[in-house]
């Protein structure tokens, strides 16, 4: 059993008389990239921010590196990096004077800016002010600030928000690199399945502040199980010839559906059809997407 | 604490408020040197018993407008820096507590102000020379001319501080500030409890250090008052 690195139990946040988050419970092993999916305004970005200490859960308790949070805060932060939302910075001021003004605070050696730098790669950059960087240089700036304290827990809120397509690729290589690299557990946010998917270990989707999946992105994968869809005419005839036989199958818009069903049966439901002369058209695999299911999971909802 | 007013420190680079800072003492001591410039048989009969004094006191009238004024910039222009790319959020998560943020720019813009004090000092002094009022000028005068306004104006320090960081929009920060600049110049027949009459060191006592201490023991509340309101409100 893998050690736990964030553990929120019963994790709430009212506003107003609206809960943002309602009973969020979060489970993060170690040297995980978690991906932490939702709509825009699922309340993704305001659990982040409790997990950091910006704002006061309502309710629950959340547990970082075994630590509760409201006790030992600046313990926890010690080993905690982070990105919340888009890139804060001071653009007067160049990126390595920007690091410097959070590295005086970290404690952190001076060495270390010229480390992040190149991690992130703006160490030809370092002597420019930083209000003249594109989104995806801030964006990259921020990330260096993160990695600033040598963190083992980075948390990166839509990371790769507003960014062009190469500067999103730059990033998930980035994320992708660090818990191999440097052993570092991730919990990065996103309202973009496809982001999630091509990065994250495990997986937390969110909806209207509630969470309604959290597992290994493996079994997440899992429940995109196949459907085989068979095309005849009289569908209503074959399907209820099907059901007299045995077979667990479906009727709808006119083709025939079966699912979770094995090779010998398919041949068998096939054979069957074509000896009682119901022309068969067609035989088709449909694999259902993972946005099926998320939309499935979130109602429908959209936010993809 | 020292890490956090370095790094503070690092954030004012390049900042157009060290022109502020220079820019009101050199002001005051301008308008004076234009003053006595124009006036300067009119001033120098007036006073003539005790010419530095009369500096004392013409500069003194001028540096309470101005200090009060200057206060109410440097504390916005503080906040605005970690306001603009909403970097509270960046600064907050890091492992420094919340109170040790709010005391490091509340000692920023009390630091800042002090330089200009003492820079306002510096260039009376100056100008009482070029005047030629003497060598044996009175240092303690002029002590007490820069520095008595600045400890009486520590409460719209701790103010400001307060206002301008806890909201986003600066423009009620600075209309209290301005608002406060006009009341305290008009403030001589108010009541001695009245903190705007503070920085001008009228008190029916007659004494100035009052008005100081007094301006120093009501900034300290208030910025006890704002370090806890800080501290307890959550981070936009």
């Amino acid at each position: 059993m893998k050690e736990t690195i964030i553990k929120t139990s019963g994790l709430s946040k009212k506003f107003g008389t609206r809960y943002a988050v309602a009973n969020v419970d979060l489970h993060i092993p170690r040297g995980e990239i978690y991906g932490f999916l939702g709509p825009n305004g699922a309340g993704k970005t305001t659990t982040i921010r409790m997990l950091l200490g910006l704002a006061k859960p309502t309710n629950g308790t959340i547990q970082i590196f075994g630590k509760d949070l409201k006790k030992e805060k600046l313990e926890v932060l010690k080993r905690v990096g982070s990105l919340v939302e888009y890139p804060s910075y001071y653009g007067h001021l160049t990126a390595r004077e920007n690091l410097e003004a959070i590295r005086i605070l970290l404690d952190a050696p001076k060495t270390r800016i010229d480390e992040v730098l190149s991690i992130v790669r703006l160490t030809r950059e370092a002597k420019r002010p930083v209000k003249g960087f594109s989104l995806g240089m801030k964006q990259r700036l921020g990330i260096a600030a993160a990695l600033l304290g040598n963190p083992e827990l980075l948390i990166l809120d839509e990371p790769t928000n507003g960014l062009d397509p190469s500067g999103i690729l730059e990033i998930r290589e980035l994320i992708k690199s660090m818990p191999k690299e440097h052993g570092i557990t991730i919990l990065v946010s996103s309202h973009l399945l496809s982001e999630i998917d091509l990065m994250a270990t495990q997986v937390g989707i969110i909806s209207k502040g509630r969470m309604i999946f959290q597992d290994s992105i493996e079994t997440l994968r899992r429940r995109s199980s196949s459907n085989i869809v068979i095309k005849t005419d009289e569908a209503e005839e074959a399907w209820k010839l099907l059901l007299s036989k045995g077979h667990n199958a479906e009727l709808e818009q006119g083709r025939l559906q079966l699912s979770n069903i094995s090779d010998h049966e398919i041949s068998k439901v096939i054979a069957e059809l074509v000896e009682s002369r119901f022309p068969v058209y067609r035989v088709q695999e449909e694999k259902k997407s993972l946005e099926d299911i998320f939309l499935e999971l979130t109602g429908g909802e959209g936010g993809l | 604490m020292l890490k956090i007013l370095a790094s503070d420190l690092i954030k004012m680079k390049r900042k157009i408020i060290w022109l502020l800072i220079f820019l009101g003492p050199f002001g005051v001591a301008a308008l004076e040197a234009v003053n006595f410039g124009l006036r300067y048989e009119y001033l120098t009969k007036e006073y003539e018993k005790d010419l530095w004094g009369g500096l004392i006191n013409e500069a003194g009238f001028l540096a309470t407008p101005a200090l009060m004024l200057g206060l109410t910039l440097i504390a916005s222009m503080i906040a605005s820096i970690e306001h603009q790319t909403n970097a509270w959020k960046q600064l907050l998560a890091l492992p420094v507590s919340k109170l040790r943020i709010f005391t490091g720019k509340m000692l920023l813009a009390s630091l800042l102000l002090l330089i200009s004090s003492t820079l306002l000092l510096i260039f009376v002094l100056i100008l009482g020379l070029v005047l030629k009022f003497g060598s044996d000028f009175p240092l303690l005068g002029l002590a007490k001319m820069a520095y008595y306004p600045y400890l009486a104006s520590m409460t719209f320090i701790a103010v400001q501080i307060w206002l301008s960081i806890s909201m986003k929009n600066q423009a009620i920060p600075l209309t209290v500030g301005i608002l406060g600049t006009i009341l305290s110049l008009i403030s001589f027949r108010f009541p001695d409890w009245l903190p705007w009459k503070w920085p001008l060191l009228e008190n029916s006592w007659g004494d100035p250090a009052y008005s100081a201490l007094a301006g120093l023991a009501f900034g300290i509340v208030i910025y006890f008052l704002g370090a806890v309101d800080f501290t307890r409100k959550d981070v936009n």
